[in-house]
């Protein structure tokens, strides 16, 4: 980011070495171990995947829409070389991270230009199959693994947790420095697949063997498809690295006074979050390396014995199971969902405490709920598999552990929507992500009822129905509740504010679209088109009568797609030309407003480290002078 | 000067002597077919509404035995399985077409040569899946919605590459891929014809998708035509 974090001389906090030398820009900016500047590397780095991430999906939507018909790359490309020489202009010649931006940008319009041409991907404009398989695959993979779980855990976890918790920084910071590398690599792996020859994997997000796991055609060892498995193994393991270090910094590094249950509500949701990570991503990593060597040197984990593809036997050993990896797989990926969710709930809930000007309604029953929802998201991966043939007592299990577990999540919901009660709500920007995220996240939650009870899941299965349900738990839902946050806290990295008006021209445009693009598609599944049509079901009888919002939905994306480019407009001009904020910009209680520097200093965070008081949300405390009682002030003033 | 400007030209010309057409004989034929005829099979396009649609709801023969009325046999493949070794051919730079018409492959069996281009087209309305199963080269598996064209090849010699459909179960056709140009298969008279054999003494094969194959020795002159019969018989 262009606005470096202030060096300026202050004591250092206890246990703080004090080392004011100054670093060179690669020390500083990219070889950094300080918690800000690895949250910003994860910050822009997982912005840029998901930009990449929902150009794929805008490609997509373009077959679904149009199939057959030849696509007009320009209209893609053009946006983004026009703002990628806006946001270079913006920077001026100066090396700074906006200049590296708009290279970015330009280097993603370049990308697209690249995927939409070439006759292994789209002859003549016109999308194969396989292609759009990939790019089906490469969405998931990148969307979840690249996008919004480093956004919601790397960056925000790592900017706000030390200061939330009065801590001069990570506990390890060397190992935070190693969790944000082993993710670079692993995403510059995934994007690399999609150079190799028959490009980027086609077996969707969830890799199924045997599909996944045979190399029938292709004799070279470097595919697609090892190519993810190789990106996923640097990314568990980044993953691994920074959930030892949340947990270890959010036990070891609270400040004085800080008391568990003094800890910011988004404190609690990253320290769940990492226990997931921690406890759900072995086993994936382990199943992932199975599936390497199943493709590289012959094993057969996850092939079984008679393996038949296309009427011709396969050369493989056999004897192994294919659900093993869906056993595998579900086991990190239900967590996972929780992953994606529980910290944009942690950033929501901070921002509603902070403007309704009251204090949570039910704090502790919300901390509660929400361990409770940590243990037990263990224990429901199975209901993705109901229709494998698993049988009916598994299934009964699985489905109630499903609908207990929906148990915790109302709680949680309830009690956001009840402190609204009463409440002096501020209508800015964050505050309009954070309400429309609470009512979206419920139309996810509920719509996943339908699919954990194994009866109704054998008509929906695999139908659009899943794919509006998931989006509307983590597009409306959770990078609602990331955006929610990129306006909150964007006053604390940089000192100013992002534009309110163009900020919500972003959130009303983004909210609309949403709908337009997700309710259809509920509508599409339950009707039973599946979701793995390349061509939007135009060949099946029973999708014909749902055809029609393919286009709706595709229209929806691209103008959605308008008024993201607004967002990185605004972001990126008021990084240099935002209005300048106060201290406490939002009249917060928690500690990173209402103790550390506003932008935040280089090393320590913190002038002095601060002592803890009170509880997190003391907002119009009766009797108080003013509406907001910080965490760190010992009496009324 | 004169002498070796004579005798360069004697010597290119032996070298090019193989690849020449003028100086090579013919072998023509037919395959024959002895017995009841079987009953053709009828393909059944259900699968795919736009399949039935392209034959009006009519029923569409199976191209795995075609016995011609004159009791011959059709998409017989017919070529030079031994007496060409160690001779090298140019690869025609023109591409061999494989039509997708009315969810049936045109032609059902067809030769080229090794990394000869192959030009897969799609003229139906609908999309379809190009499966090569070669066991010597590299194969592929391709979508092909309609008005895309795809150009493959195959690098080394193989009899046959079977070519099928993922998504109609009933389209398959046979490629055989030589690393000569001596082929040809049977028409819808059972005829067949090789041009331009170079003279000496072969082994001939014929190849059939359901009755297998059988060979023959032919020793071909340095013109005319030489007549060899291939007969299958009932199973």
């Amino acid at each position: 980011m262009s606005t470096p974090l202030t060096s300026q001389a202050v004591e250092p906090a206890p246990g703080v070495r004090a080392h004011h030398e100054e670093l060179s820009w690669w020390r500083k900016y990219v070889f950094s171990t300080d918690h800000k500047i690895i949250a910003l590397q994860y910050a822009f780095t997982s912005m840029v995947f998901l930009l990449f991430g929902f150009m794929l999906m805008v490609l997509m939507r373009w077959q679904l829409a149009y199939p057959e018909r030849s696509i007009p790359a320009l209209p893609f490309v053009i946006p983004l070389g026009i703002i990628g020489l806006v946001v270079i202009f913006i920077a001026g010649v100066k090396p700074s991270i906006n200049s590296l931006m708009g290279l970015l940008l330009l280097g993603l319009g370049a990308m697209v230009m690249f995927l939409t041409s070439g006759e292994e991907r789209m002859p003549e404009g016109i999308m194969l199959p396989e292609f759009y398989n990939s790019l089906g695959a490469m969405h998931g993979t990148i969307m979840v693994f690249l996008g919004v779980v480093p956004l919601a855990v790397g960056a925000f976890g790592n900017f706000v947790i030390p200061l939330q918790i009065g801590a001069p920084d990570m506990a390890f910071p060397k190992i935070n420095a190693a969790s944000y590398w082993a993710y670079f690599v692993g995403g510059v792996v995934m994007l690399a697949s999609f150079f190799v020859p028959a490009g980027a994997a086609q077996s969707g997000w969830t890799s199924y063997p045997p599909l996944a796991a045979v190399t029938p055609l292709s004799r070279d060892v470097l595919t697609g498809q090892t190519m993810w498995i190789l990106g996923m193994v640097f990314l568990i393991t980044s993953s691994l690295l920074g959930s030892i270090n949340f947990i270890t910094t959010i036990i070891q590094l609270r400040t004085k006074g800080l008391t568990f249950m003094r800890l910011p509500f988004f404190v609690w949701a990253q320290f769940v979050t990492s226990f997931l990570l921690l406890l759900a991503f072995p086993p994936l990593e382990a199943a992932a390396i199975f599936q390497l060597m199943d493709r590289v040197v012959g094993t057969s984990f996850f092939l079984p014995s008679g393996l038949v593809l296309s009427g011709t036997p396969l050369n493989v050993s056999g004897g192994g199971n294919p659900l093993l990896w869906q056993h595998l797989f579900w086991f990190l990926a239900h967590p996972e969902v929780y992953v994606l969710i529980l910290p944009a709930l942690g950033i929501v809930a901070e921002i509603i405490a902070n403007n309704i000007r009251k204090p949570l309604w039910g704090y502790k029953a919300m901390v509660y709920s929400l361990i409770f929802l940590g243990f037990m998201s263990f224990i429901v991966w199975a209901h993705h598999m109901f229709l494998t043939g698993m049988g009916t007592v598994m299934s009964a299990f699985f489905q109630t552990t499903t609908m207990i577990i929906s148990i915790p999540s109302v709680v949680i919901l309830s009690c956001l929507f009840i402190s609204l009660h009463g409440g002096s709500i501020r209508f800015n920007t964050p505050m309009l992500f954070a309400l429309v995220f609470l009512p979206m996240f419920g139309i996810g939650g509920l719509t996943g009822l339908p699919l954990g009870l194994a009866t109704s899941d054998i008509h929906l299965h695999d139908t659009y129905y899943v794919i509006g349900h998931f989006h509307y738990v983590v597009a409306p839902g959770t990078l609602f509740g990331l955006f929610a946050g990129i306006y909150y806290w964007f006053p604390k990295v940089s000192g100013r504010r992002m534009n309110e008006l163009w900020g919500k021209i972003h959130f009303w445009g983004t909210f609309v679209c949403m709908n337009v693009i997700f309710f259809p598609m509920l509508i599409q599944g339950m009707a039973g088109v599946s979701r793995r049509f390349y061509d939007g079901g135009q060949q099946y009888a029973h999708a014909q009568s749902v055809l029609y919002l393919n286009e709706v939905m595709s229209i929806a994306a691209w103008v959605m797609a308008v008024f993201q480019l607004i967002f990185i407009i605004n972001f990126f001009v008021c990084i240099r030309k935002g209005k300048k904020v106060t201290e406490n910009h939002w009249q917060a209680t928690t500690l990173e407003w209402a103790a550390a520097p506003t932008p935040p200093i280089a090393h320590g965070n913190f002038l002095t480290r601060p002592v803890v008081y009170r509880g997190p949300y003391e907002y119009s405390v009766p009797g108080h002078a003013k509406d907001y009682t910080p965490q760190n002030q010992a009496r009324d003033v | 000067m004169a002498r070796t400007a004579v005798l360069f030209t004697l010597v290119a010309t032996l070298l090019v002597l193989p690849s020449s057409k003028s100086l090579g004989g013919n072998v023509a034929g037919k395959a024959n077919f002895k017995g009841s005829k079987p009953a053709v099979s009828k393909i059944r396009m259900n699968a795919d509404a736009r399949c039935m649609k392209l034959h009006a709801g009519k029923e569409v023969s199976s191209e795995q035995v075609v016995v011609n009325p004159n009791n011959t046999l059709r998409y017989v493949f017919v070529y030079v399985k031994k007496g060409l070794e160690g001779k090298k051919f140019s690869i025609p730079t023109e591409k061999a077409t494989l039509d997708q018409r009315g969810c049936m492959y045109t032609p059902h069996v067809f030769g080229i040569m090794a990394n000869q281009p192959i030009e897969i087209v799609n003229s139906d309305p609908t999309m379809h899946n190009i499966h090569a199963l070669s066991n010597n080269s590299k194969g592929f598996n391709i979508g092909q919605p309609k008005g895309v064209k795809h150009v493959k090849t195959f690098a080394k010699p193989e009899v046959m590459v079977r070519v099928k459909c993922d998504v109609h179960s009933w389209m398959a056709c046979y490629v055989g891929v030589l690393d000569h140009p001596f082929f040809a298969v049977t028409d819808g008279k059972g005829n067949y014809e090789i041009k331009n054999l170079p003279a000496g003494e072969y082994e001939l094969e014929a190849w059939h998708e359901k009755y297998g194959a059988q060979t023959m020795t032919v020793k071909v002159e340095a013109a005319g035509t030489k007549s060899v019969d291939f007969t299958y018989e009932s199973k």
